[in-house]
């Protein structure tokens, strides 16, 4: 895949509206969402109207279309941070492997913070004053839980958007005085993030227990006890190795780990 | 249970909304507390739905002891909770726990869903050959349309079969859950595939040190409990520290006279 569009010509900035379309669509962020690239299409499906402006190429707007499916996960909230700066690298026709650096360096400490602020603190208040209200037979209980809970998401999604396209703007003419090594350095960070999801992310145990007298031997805990998630690692390296060398397809490899998962289910390996 | 055909029809409509709003729309209308009064006011009930849905809504965030089992997902969980308590003057968590085998069968239709889905990124990957932005757009709107209609199915046969149903789905699900346990197991690991595509992608050969020292600082991080929702912002803090660090060096080989090394600068 090329890493440069062929129109390297800044493009208008996008204006308000474009935007504000673009956090409306940021609700379906999900839309599509799979076990493979998790939101990836969806998030296309948020930034397209913004690509769409920003892409009058048609080349290129298949170019920024193609890596913005790529494997994607962040916090549903606060996505429009991640879109902003990603839409502000794409106006100024940043490099593509920059902008993928940067898109999932952003990606991942955003799931945290949101849980951290929406499930764990406005639910828990929002819903337990509510709650309370309905139990007493008050309707007003399930429309002030909605009134909250939504002026507190919608600030967010619309503060963030804006916050983070004119953030992006305004790094990004320093960025490129030294636009190799920026690439090199938020690879770097790419890489390092793509190395903690494989450990955050993934959760594949094996159950297998070898049947011992008295204590069986839980097979699982002899694994950790040689490497801690040892399994999504070395199923990350087999698709890796498999998709590079031997040029499988993701389909290709999906299937594979189908066919891993319900032999396994079936003998009682997961 | 006799509802009429219109309350039928309202609640599927209902649970086609709440279906998609769990990931998507306002991601708030499926919360107990706003689906109990709904699916309350529809079946004519809105007092217990009320009751119902904010009991339930503070057994989910944890404020109040669950007895027995949680169902595995609040949406169908409150439809169905609202349903039996409306039919059979149940207490909540007596209807709550009714409506566990109907939840657990939404569970693995989402489960299913988002196997399904992963190949379809295929097709997704076509459209973006084409430039062909309409279809991104249809296959967005068309997963989301399909969750809405499972669901729907589900709770539409939960007022028609009422709690009875709930028991043959309970053995059912028994009976194929090595089925349901190796495909959720092929769905947690479907994303390695998504991870081994960006680092064929991002990893030339001078990365693995970094890949491999992120995966053991969050295995690090990992074991610890209390830094579960912080995890990946403390890994982003190393990371951002190694890669402003080489970020700083390389500049400033690059000012001290990296021209005649790099030679890559025309200038112009």
């Amino acid at each position: 895949m090329a890493s440069n569009y062929r129109n390297l010509t800044p493009a208008q900035p996008l204006d308000k509206k474009t935007l504000n379309k673009m956090v409306w669509r940021s609700l379906n962020l999900q839309g599509s969402f799979n076990y493979e690239r998790m939101q990836a299409a969806g998030w296309l499906y948020c930034i397209l109207p913004g690509l769409e402006k920003i892409h009058t190429d048609k080349e290129d707007l298949k170019l920024a279309m193609a890596h913005n499916l790529e494997f994607f996960n962040t916090h549903p909230f606060l996505v429009t941070f991640v879109m902003g700066i990603v839409l502000s690298m794409e106006q100024q026709k940043a490099d593509i492997n920059t902008i993928r650096a940067v898109r999932v360096a952003a990606m991942g400490p955003l799931g945290g913070i949101g849980d951290a602020i929406f499930w764990f603190t406005l639910v828990p208040i929002a819903a337990g004053i509510c709650s309370n209200m309905a139990i007493n037979g008050s309707v007003m209980g399930p429309i002030l839980f909605l009134i909250i809970f939504n002026a507190v998401q919608f600030a967010v999604r619309f503060f963030l958007m804006g916050w983070s396209y004119k953030l992006g703007s305004a790094a990004i003419g320093i960025l490129t005085a030294n636009a190799k090594e920026f690439t090199r350095a938020a690879s770097m960070l790419g890489v390092f993030i793509v190395g903690a999801l494989t450990s955050n992310y993934g959760g594949t145990t094996v159950a297998l227990e070898i049947a011992n007298g008295e204590s069986p031997i839980v097979v699982q805990s002899i694994l950790d006890g040689v490497l801690p998630k040892m399994i999504p690692l070395a199923l990350t390296l087999m698709c890796y190795f498999l998709m590079k060398k031997k040029g499988w397809t993701p389909v290709k490899c999906i299937a594979l780990l189908l066919v891993i998962g319900l032999v396994g289910g079936a003998i009682g390996l997961f | 249970m006799d509802f009429n055909a219109i309350q039928i029809l309202l609640v599927a409509v209902w649970t086609f909304i709440v279906a998609i709003d769990q990931f998507d729309l306002l991601e708030s209308l499926y919360q107990p507390i706003v689906t109990g009064a709904v699916i309350g006011a529809i079946l004519g009930d809105l007092n217990t739905g009320l009751v119902v849905g904010g009991t339930y809504q503070l057994m989910t965030i944890g404020n109040m002891p669950v007895g027995g089992a949680q169902p595995p997902n609040a949406v169908i969980g409150g439809v169905m909770a609202t349903v039996f308590a409306v039919a059979s003057g149940l207490e909540t968590s007596a209807a709550v726990g009714l409506a566990v085998p109907f939840a657990l069968i939404g569970q693995y239709m989402v489960t299913l869903l988002f196997t399904v889905m992963s190949p379809v990124m295929a097709k997704a990957d076509k459209c973006a050959e084409n430039a062909d932005t309409k279809g991104i757009d249809r296959i967005n709107y068309l997963a989301m349309a399909a969750l809405g209609l499972l669901f729907a199915v589900v709770c539409v046969a939960g007022l028609l079969g009422g709690s009875a149903l709930g028991t043959t789905l309970n053995a059912l699900a028994e009976k194929y859950a090595w089925f349901m346990n190796g495909l959720s197991a092929a769905g947690g690991m479907m994303r390695y595939v998504g991870f081994a595509t960006l680092l064929r992608i991002m990893l030339s050969n001078d990365f693995w040190g970094i890949y491999f020292a992120g995966f053991a600082l969050a295995t690090i991080i990992g074991y610890v409990d209390g830094l579960s929702g912080s995890a990946l912002i403390l890994i982003a803090m190393f990371g951002i520290a190694l890669a402003l660090y080489d970020f700083q060096t390389r500049t400033a080989m690059k000012a001290c006279g990296g021209n005649n090394a790099g030679g890559e600068e025309d200038g112009i």
